[in-house]
């Protein structure tokens, strides 16, 4: 419990340097969003209109530093990210659209991949130099080519010429969002494809990762031990996996943790509507607000995927739970 | 002068020895273990490696049988293989392997079973009930990230399905006073014992369904002197109290002497020399027992110096013509450089030795640190028991 109060310490100064430099990156910058936002509108802008615009995106109070700092933070704590230059709304609300998308593809595409990767792996690691080996490079293939030229030939493939898939979009046009079965059902249908993309193209990894830790667990005198016990076979292969496992787990922390950047090329790809498609329109359009509440977002994401995973790491691993003497 | 406490109690440790006090077993299964003509290669064709070779023996029941010998003699790879759990690319290659299992209705009755062609359902019920092992590390032997009551559990669940959860439990405690542990221990992670408990939990968890044979690969290696004395002295206890058979594998000679009642000393693959624990220590007679018994200093009794053996264990992939050891040893003639030595027996004993120094060829001078006499006196050097 010390050990997970330490820790919680820890992240919160790490989410507050985090927020600190998010505040003052944009201001270091040469320029100023509204100059850009000038810069687009066609004719002559007089100096009433740049202070209108000004005033609605909330800049029309020159303050110091400092205190522009703790403006920032008190709105931060209302949950008020700012308005965006583009989109004109407030990017709370536009998050709130968006994030729930990529949290569901990526977010399950992530655990999927985990999941099948390394219950592949362990079995590949046990029966290592069978015939099953062949899966290693065929994995590693798909793993290999350039992810946006997979997504667009599964796209084209399954998606326009088989027709076994929907394509474009999170859900059919013909729905209505609410918390409706016809709606549900069209977000999965629409989901399988990127979903199967994501998954076939990071399976490697988790597969790879998992197998090489069983191979090694498997010269381990514990598993050996656990033959000698006359164990049976599924239960030797658990002694061994339980151990190979706590590498894959750091990682899936990491890995959740990018979930809510999103997939920036499944969702062009894909059409769908994520952070990730978000983000870019944010970075084309220089709209400050919406790139620097996006990445607030993934920077706390990350952290908080971290805490998750230090906690699961401590309830995985007992070795980790010793507390340096004091 | 300080009298010798093994010399004045070794004639009444003898009366009481362990293999005295367990009944009488009939000749019939007299062995818990006869291994015969047993080979045991690494790789196949012609990257092949022997690294045991044609090795016969038999335990009897209750005995400890020590196999002593140097890294790379193939000790520990000969117990792996006769135990099945010998891996990839190690494969047995000739011999067989006869484990004399006692049935439980009927202590008279055995059955014996071929552990070189058992199948693996066979092999996982003797497992850890008739025979189980004790590994050198015992850290990496239990698994790092379960507490210890779950290895007991695992062991009592997979073999006496009958036992109900506290049954286990009391099972587990009763096992670890055995061993002289805390029931605390229980709760405890490997990470967070010593090297001492650990080794003494992972002898409590071989004992744990009563085995016949327990093989013990080098236990006390990684641990301090002191430990080593108290685990020895726990195991001699143990043994007598229960009554298992035990396969002792170690380098140190002197250690083995406490413990063995039969020791057979191997080289490159194969036994060089076979006898009772007192006469191999007393009266050693293959060059190579000489070696390994000048290269550690006695537990107990007199000091001698400290020689060790030149030169370094052969590489297996080439051995070199005739006797194996004869690169290295002191006493080699012209014959050992081209014929290999058979192990016989020497004279009418029971004890054989491979060594072309005790052919019984009258032209052949044996040398005196190789034709030392017993002293019968002193038969046994176990006065462990009396001692604490």
């Amino acid at each position: 419990m010390r050990m997970l109060a330490r820790r919680l310490v820890l992240y919160i100064v790490t989410a507050w340097v985090a927020i600190t430099a998010n505040f003052l990156l944009p201001r270091l910058m040469p320029g100023n969003p509204i100059q850009t936002l000038i810069g687009k509108i066609t004719g002559t802008v007089t100096p009433n209109e740049i202070r209108a615009i000004r005033l609605s995106f909330g800049m029309g109070f020159h303050q110091g530093l400092i205190a522009q700092y703790f403006t920032y933070l008190t709105q931060l704590l209302h949950g008020n990210f700012g308005v965006s230059i583009t989109l004109g709304a407030p990017v709370s609300s536009i998050l709130r659209e968006a994030v729930p998308w990529t949290v569901g593809l990526i977010g399950l595409s992530t655990i999927f991949s985990f999941a099948i990767g390394t219950f592949g792996g362990a079995l590949l690691g046990w029966t290592r130099g069978s015939r099953l080996d062949a899966l290693i490079p065929t994995a590693t293939f798909f793993q290999a080519v350039p992810y946006f030229f997979l997504a667009t030939v599964m796209l084209l493939l399954f998606g326009s010429d088989l027709h076994w898939f929907p394509v474009l979009g999170a859900y059919s046009q013909t729905v209505t969002p609410g918390w409706n079965l016809a709606y549900i059902s069209s977000v999965i249908r629409y989901g399988e494809l990127p979903l199967l993309a994501i998954v076939l193209s990071s399976l490697a990894g988790w597969m790879l990762g998992m197998r090489n830790m069983m191979i090694t667990m498997i010269g381990e005198d514990f598993v050996l031990m656990a033959v000698a016990k006359g164990l049976p076979r599924r239960k030797v292969i658990w002694h061994a996996a339980r151990n190979a496992i706590l590498p894959s787990i750091a990682n899936l922390s990491l890995a959740i943790g990018l979930v809510v950047s999103g997939a920036l090329l499944v969702e062009l790809v894909f059409n769908y509507p994520g952070v990730g498609d978000l983000l870019l329109q944010a970075v084309l359009n220089e709209d400050y607000p919406l790139i620097q509440g996006i990445f607030l977002v993934i920077t706390l994401a990350v952290l908080a995927a971290n805490f998750l995973a230090d906690i699961v790491y401590l309830w995985l691993d007992p070795r980790t739970r010793t507390v340096a003497a004091v | 002068m300080i009298a010798d406490p093994l010399k004045t109690q070794s004639a009444a440790k003898m009366t009481e020895s362990p293999q005295h006090s367990v009944a009488p077993v009939s000749a019939r299964h007299d062995f818990v273990l006869e291994v015969n003509n047993f080979s045991v290669d690494y790789g196949v064709g012609e990257d092949m490696v022997r690294a045991v070779n044609d090795v016969t023996l038999k335990l009897r029941r209750s005995q400890v049988l020590g196999i002593a010998g140097e890294s790379g003699s193939g000790k520990s790879t000969l117990v792996y293989a006769m135990t099945r759990l010998l891996r990839a690319p190690g494969v047995i290659s000739s011999g067989d392997v006869k484990l004399n299992l006692t049935n439980e209705g009927d202590p008279e009755e055995v059955t014996p079973l071929s552990l070189v062609d058992a199948s693996e359902r066979e092999l996982r019920n003797i497992r850890w009930s008739h025979v189980s092992i004790v590994l050198q590390s015992a850290l990496n032997a239990l698994n790092p990230v379960l507490r210890v009551s779950r290895e007991f559990n695992e062991v009592l669940k997979t073999h006496r399905k009958g036992m109900t959860r506290s049954q286990r439990h009391d099972r587990s405690v009763e096992l670890l006073k055995m061993v002289g542990l805390n029931e605390d221990r229980l709760a405890r992670f490997p990470h967070e014992l010593s090297g001492g408990q650990r080794q003494r939990i992972m002898i409590a968890l071989a004992l744990a369904l009563d085995p016949e044979l327990v093989i013990m690969d080098e236990p006390t290696t990684a641990l301090d002197v002191v430990t080593q004395r108290e685990i020895i002295n726990e195991l001699n206890d143990l043994r007598s109290r229960y009554g298992f058979a035990m396969i002792f594998i170690t380098h140190d000679l002197s250690l083995l002497v406490e413990l063995a009642d039969e020791i057979v000393v191997m080289y490159a693959g194969a036994i060089v020399e076979r006898a009772g624990a007192s006469e191999l220590y007393q009266a050693p007679r293959h060059p190579y027992t000489l070696g390994l018994l000048n290269s550690f200093p006695p537990l107990h009794g007199e000091r001698r110096e400290l020689a060790g053996i030149p030169g370094s264990p052969p590489d297996l992939a080439e051995l070199p013509e005739g006797c194996s050891f004869a690169p290295r040893c002191p006493f080699a003639m012209q014959r050992c450089r081209h014929e290999a030595p058979p192990l016989t027996n020497i004279g009418d004993s029971d004890r054989s030795v491979a060594c072309w120094l005790h052919s019984g060829d009258p032209s052949v001078r044996v040398p005196v640190e190789l034709s030392r006499e017993m002293n019968p006196s002193r038969t046994r050097v176990t006065a462990l028991k009396e001692r604490t």
